[in-house]
């Protein structure tokens, strides 16, 4: 292997068999199962369905290369860095890896309820591979990173859930490895903290550690990544630059499940078939100026009928800042039911929100505030302004009704400016 | 960075490796245990401390089990069934039975479900599973050592002289601890699928109790199955810890080295089964 590569993949692949697993999960369940199969005399034996949740990957990484993993919900990203990370072995392929690896699969993983912050950050260390010497020289660097001193000897089940992820990121942070396997974690916390986690990833990037990060978060993707790899149904689609990966996957997730979106049975009542996201001009280019008026066609097709519902139109921005919501019911529109097949159009007002990427989902709720039936991906688009841009002027940009009143004589106040001004203004 | 932590750094790094769908049927990765020892330490610690956070009484509660089994046997066996106890006062002589018996039952019982307790780790974390049972077969030897203060005030109150073969109980526990391990070892995976272990062990550990000299000493077991009684390793553990405690006699030998060979067959079948099916763990629990 080159000396230069951190990781190298080849062929890699992992099987699961699909109707295994939860069934079984008790031996009464087996015999019964068995019973049947002797009943029938093994005649409708089912056949073991398998699936690749990851089917030959072959890549390598350079030390130091930042490389962010994309793809919708179950494309395999998890489980390739489970795989990476030894958690799970894989069914075919080989990887080698050189240097020290730390996986971050999920913040918190062995932290113990009864147990104090300090004993938990021991305890977490170990469980990171850190020894205890480590641990010990990095303590108040942890304990400060996570801004909880006054806490430190309290049970963590008393910690507030802001309290207890920024402990689990700080003793994780402080691993200093060479391979960093992050599957979402950065998008923890609250926004103080992960701009705080942001810039941590990226001092490790100047120490040329290499990290491999799995994210929903495009945002974050683009900042830290200059190379991206696609995943589609367990398989690498793409592999190379950033913005054209993003691109691909922008595209391929219109109309796809959410990615917080859940749900058991493959069987919606009510499903998106497709949708736009135009301009006033009327072209679904994906991008809108900002104080145009956008207009979402949304075409739907249902299983049965589906009453009051209540269809959400959210935004938001590509950092995940949930920034509105159109809602069916809370603007009053008469939707008694929907049924068949039909057409939804939203015409916003003139759109208010600053120059960035976002994001425009779907979502439908029956009875109002019933169980979600449906949450979709409608389009990522971009809201144009040549000067209202997201950092200076934050979610949205109103005009203000201003007015000017001097209470003081103009002349005086020029008389009144403090001698230290005009010294450093010299 | 001072030197300690480099020299962390460079022990605690796996500089290469490589990930691959099968190993050897024998490869035991002992050397990968050794690389781990400190989270096995953290571990044992862990459940340590956990055990009796929160319980008012804490630690007492390693004294007060054993002892109100030992209460309960004496006035039952001792008093009202006459069970002879080849004339040692009845309470010292089941104490010196329930000592290793309690270990070894909570050894076992913590060794087989360990897995599952920490399915969050074995989900979410890389590191030997061997670490588990390893560590959940450690912990209890705190308790063990609190009940054996307990043996020595008692001894002391029956004017039993200790001598030097109650050292003996070193090597002795140290059976029971392997034993333990080795039903955990066989145990944990099948309890990784399915869950009935959990209910299946308290149980099993039931009869075990009556098929070991704790309520009864060993002279009232027929001599035609004495071979068959001895396949139990526990046998020879607790006659041991007689010996060792009342220095009267000389060990068991045979219960004993038929009781070893069973722990060693059952510790070797126990590893390649646990790495053979520690694979699949993260994927089935």
């Amino acid at each position: 292997m080159d000396k230069d590569i951190a990781i190298s993949v080849r062929g890699l692949g992992k099987r699961y068999v699909r109707n295994a697993g939860r069934k079984h999960n008790s031996l009464r369940d087996m015999l019964g199962d068995s019973l049947t199969t002797l009943a029938t005399l093994g005649l409708r034996r089912k056949q073991k369905e398998y699936f690749w949740a990851l089917s030959d990957a072959s890549f390598d990484i350079r030390k130091g290369e930042n490389v962010g993993i994309i793809g919708l919900n179950g494309a395999g990203k998890s489980t390739l860095l489970k795989v990476l990370s030894r958690i799970v072995t894989p069914t075919t392929g080989e990887a080698h890896i050189s240097g020290r690896l730390g996986a971050l699969l999920e913040v918190g993983t062995g932290f113990h309820q009864e147990l104090t912050g300090r004993e938990n950050t021991f305890l977490y260390g170990a469980i990171l591979g850190m020894s205890r010497t480590e641990v010990e020289a990095k303590f108040d660097a942890i304990v400060d990173f996570a801004e909880i001193r006054e806490f430190i000897d309290t049970p963590v089940k008393r910690y507030s859930s802001g309290m207890y992820v920024r402990l689990a990121f700080a003793v994780a942070a402080h691993l200093d490895p060479d391979i960093l396997l992050l599957d979402e974690v950065l998008a923890v916390g609250d926004s103080a903290f992960q701009r705080k986690c942001m810039n941590f990833a990226r001092s490790l990037e100047k120490k040329g550690s290499t990290i491999l990060f799995v994210s929903h978060n495009m945002y974050s993707i683009k900042t830290m990544c200059q190379r991206v790899i696609y995943l589609k149904k367990g398989k690498i689609v793409f592999d190379g630059p950033t913005a054209e990966g993003l691109k691909l996957y922008e595209d391929d997730s219109r109309m796809k499940d959410a990615h917080w979106f859940w749900s058991d049975d493959d069987e919606r009542p009510i499903r998106f078939t497709g949708g736009t996201v135009e301009s006033s001009a009327g072209a679904d280019t994906g991008v809108v100026a900002h104080g145009d008026r956008m207009t979402i066609r949304l075409r739907y097709s249902t299983t049965r009928r589906i009453m009051a519902p209540d269809v959400r139109v959210s935004i938001d921005r590509q950092d995940d800042t949930h920034c509105m919501t159109f809602s069916s019911k809370q603007d009053g529109v008469d939707l008694p039911w929907l049924e068949g097949e039909g057409e939804l159009v939203i015409q916003t007002p003139p759109l208010k929100l600053t120059s960035d990427f976002y994001l425009a989902n779907v979502a439908v709720r029956e009875n109002g505030v019933g169980k979600l039936l449906v949450a979709q991906i409608i389009a990522h688009f971009h809201v144009s302004d040549p000067d209202l841009g997201s950092l200076s002027y934050g979610v949205f940009n109103e005009t203000g009704g201003w007015r000017h009143t001097p209470i003081a004589a103009a002349n005086d106040a020029g008389a009144t400016i403090p001698p230290r001004a005009t010294a450093v203004a010299r | 960075m001072n030197a300690a932590v480099q020299k962390a750094l460079s022990t605690g790094a796996e500089r290469h490796v490589v990930i691959r769908p099968t190993k050897g049927l024998f490869d035991l990765e002992i050397g990968n245990v050794w690389r781990y020892r400190e989270l096995l330490h953290t571990l044992m610690m862990r459940d340590i401390q956990v055990l009796y956070k929160q319980a008012t009484l804490g630690a007492a509660w390693a004294v007060i089990q054993p002892v109100f089994a030992v209460v309960v046997f004496t006035i039952v066996f001792g008093n009202f069934a006459k069970m002879p106890s080849d004339g040692i006062p009845y309470p010292i002589f089941a104490f010196a039975a329930v000592l290793p018996w309690t270990y070894f039952a909570e050894a076992t019982r913590r060794s087989s479900t360990g897995l599952v307790d920490d399915a969050d780790l074995v989900r979410k974390v890389y590191f030997p599973r061997l670490i588990i049972p390893l560590a959940k077969v450690s912990a209890p030897l705190l308790d063990f050592a609190i009940a054996f203060c307990v043996l020595l005030i008692m001894m002391a109150f029956y004017g039993i002289m200790p001598s030097v073969k109650l050292l003996a109980i070193i090597p002795l526990i140290l059976v029971a601890g392997t034993l333990a391990l080795a039903i955990g070892l066989w145990l944990g995976p099948i309890n990784v699928r399915f869950r009935d272990v959990k209910h299946t062990v308290p149980f099993m550990l039931q009869i075990g109790m009556y098929a070991s000299p704790i309520v009864y000493p060993l002279s009232q077991v027929p001599a035609e199955w004495k071979a068959v009684y001895s396949l139990n390793p526990m046998v020879g553990v607790i006659e041991g810890f007689r010996w060792a405690v009342f220095d009267r006699g000389s060990p068991d030998f045979v219960a004993l080295g038929i009781g070893l060979l069973v722990v060693l067959a059952l510790l070797l079948g126990g590893l390649v089964w646990f790495k053979n099916q520690e694979r699949s763990f993260a994927d089935v629990i």
